[in-house]
């Protein structure tokens, strides 16, 4: 059996480099079809929605090593569910990471032309390769989307091809995950929804760039996005000139 | 052309040749009905051209409120939506399907259950506090239990729903109001600002300005 590899949050470079070649995952996005509250047990259900389904995936894949980055380019919770990782599966060995890379590698993916979900696919499969990116033409912005690549993608799909990513997404695909300067980057020309995922405290960021920016639209999502959630984001566009309201 | 807005409870269709706005409950709706351009929880079934609800409110409220800066919440059957503009511009915007779910639906159950008159309840001075229009029954059947009137516990249970709107819409000074509940004194006195009710038809309002505006709001 392949020797196997899963990565939470954004491990640093020299991890990257050393697991180039090997099966890896990266347990942030849902890749088993086991409901989300196989976590339950281990995570409480209040509690971040990506590394609940980090819990999962690695319940399900159960990769001989895991990766995960607990530094200031990740979160607390993942501090802590590092701990109950180490004790769900001993036989995965589990290493605490503490990414500081801060080598820039631009963003060429955040500021092209693409569609929006192809765009964010790119970003977070990116996250597994230590080579440079390739680079691409860059797009006046219609639209901004702010945060963290969402547990749930298919909202991405209302955002136009000529949405800018900002935020920690754009700092992924820079791969300076702790960045806090282009994190809190945001355009205030731009109509930007700011989002998080429930339960983050980067729901307290997102917040509040969302106060400072003159046309903005806060949003948090848990596990998945509902209708009224989707229709705020529809609305916002539309309402902001940048879609048609009849399509 | 006819527009609509297909709500849970009720229906409302706006003919822009005769410009006088129909009301019929949904369950009484026929249901080949097919319009030209629609909003509602049901507008997708029922029309060729769909228009998001948050964006027919906004537009309904910019025809109806002279002011820029406003805060306009929808209270319908089943959700409680809000836009807030500010220098004529949308500033912020909230949907409350999930946690305000059946609120107005509730109450007009209510209504019939107990055989109540709203117009003719007083607004209590204390309210349950009610996140949901279901979890707020149990409230009124405690209330009832220990002794309370049907009459004062429902209106208690409607002055919690009017106080969780205006918490939802970010507690306004003035607060202008659409939806059905508009007709429901109690609920429109429970809240604790200035109310201006515009009535059911604000999100057929906002059909009509977009129509007219070309078929499309302005692009970027």
């Amino acid at each position: 059996m392949a020797y196997s590899v899963g990565i939470i949050g954004i491990p640093p470079l020299e991890i990257i480099r050393k697991i180039e070649g090997c099966t890896v995952y990266d347990l942030d996005e849902p890749l088993v079809t086991n409901e989300i509250e196989a976590a339950s047990p281990f995570l409480p259900s209040v509690y971040c929605a990506i590394l609940r389904t980090a819990v999962v995936n690695s319940l399900s894949l159960k990769p001989n090593i895991i990766y995960i980055d607990v530094g200031p380019g990740k979160c607390d919770c993942a501090i802590h569910t590092a701990t109950i990782l180490e004790s769900i599966l001993p036989k995965t060995k589990v290493v605490r990471t503490i990414n500081r890379d801060k080598k820039d590698f631009g963003t060429p993916l955040c500021t092209t032309q693409m569609p929006f979900l192809d765009k964010m696919t790119a970003i977070t499969a990116s996250v597994r390769s230590a080579k440079p990116h390739k680079r691409l033409p860059s797009c006046p912005p219609q639209a901004g989307f702010w945060g963290v690549p969402p547990r749930d993608f298919s909202f991405l799909a209302l955002f136009p091809d000529t949405t800018h990513i900002y935020g920690w997404t754009r700092c992924m695909e820079n791969k300076t995950p702790d960045n806090r300067a282009l994190e809190e980057y945001f355009d205030p020309h731009v109509p930007t929804v700011f989002f998080a995922q429930s339960f983050c405290a980067k729901t307290a960021l997102a917040r509040h760039l969302a106060n400072c920016h003159p046309r903005s639209l806060y949003l948090d999502c848990d596990v998945t996005a509902g209708s009224s959630a989707k229709a705020k984001i529809q609305a916002f566009l539309e309402l902001s000139g940048v879609t048609d309201a009849l399509g | 052309m006819l527009l609509a807005d297909f709500g849970t409870s009720y229906c409302k269709f706006l003919d822009l040749d005769e410009n006088i706005p129909r009301l019929i409950p949904t369950r009484e709706m026929d249901k080949s009905t097919k319009v030209d351009v629609a909003t509602g929880h049901n507008g997708k079934r029922y029309s060729a051209r769909y228009v998001n609800e948050l964006t027919a409110l906004a537009k309904g409220g910019e025809a109806l409120i002279s002011t820029p800066d406003f805060t306009l919440l929808d209270c319908g059957s089943r959700d409680i939506k809000y836009i807030r503009y500010e220098g004529g511009k949308v500033k912020d915007m909230g949907w409350n399907a999930e946690c305000g779910a059946s609120m107005g639906f509730t109450i007009e159950l209510l209504e019939r259950y107990y055989d109540l008159n709203f117009s003719q309840l007083e607004v209590p001075l204390s309210s349950f506090s009610v996140t949901c229009g279901v979890l707020g029954m149990s409230h009124i059947f405690d209330a009832v239990v220990s002794g309370e009137s049907e009459a004062a516990a429902v209106a208690r249970f409607v002055k919690g729903i009017a106080l969780n709107a205006y918490n939802f819409s970010d507690k306004p000074q003035v607060l202008y109001l659409s939806g059905g509940l508009c007709d429901n004194p109690l609920f429109v006195k429970s809240f604790p600002c200035q109310v201006m009710v515009l009535g059911r038809f604000v999100l057929l309002e906002g059909l009509k300005t977009i129509i007219q505006s070309g078929f499309s709001l302005s692009k970027k």
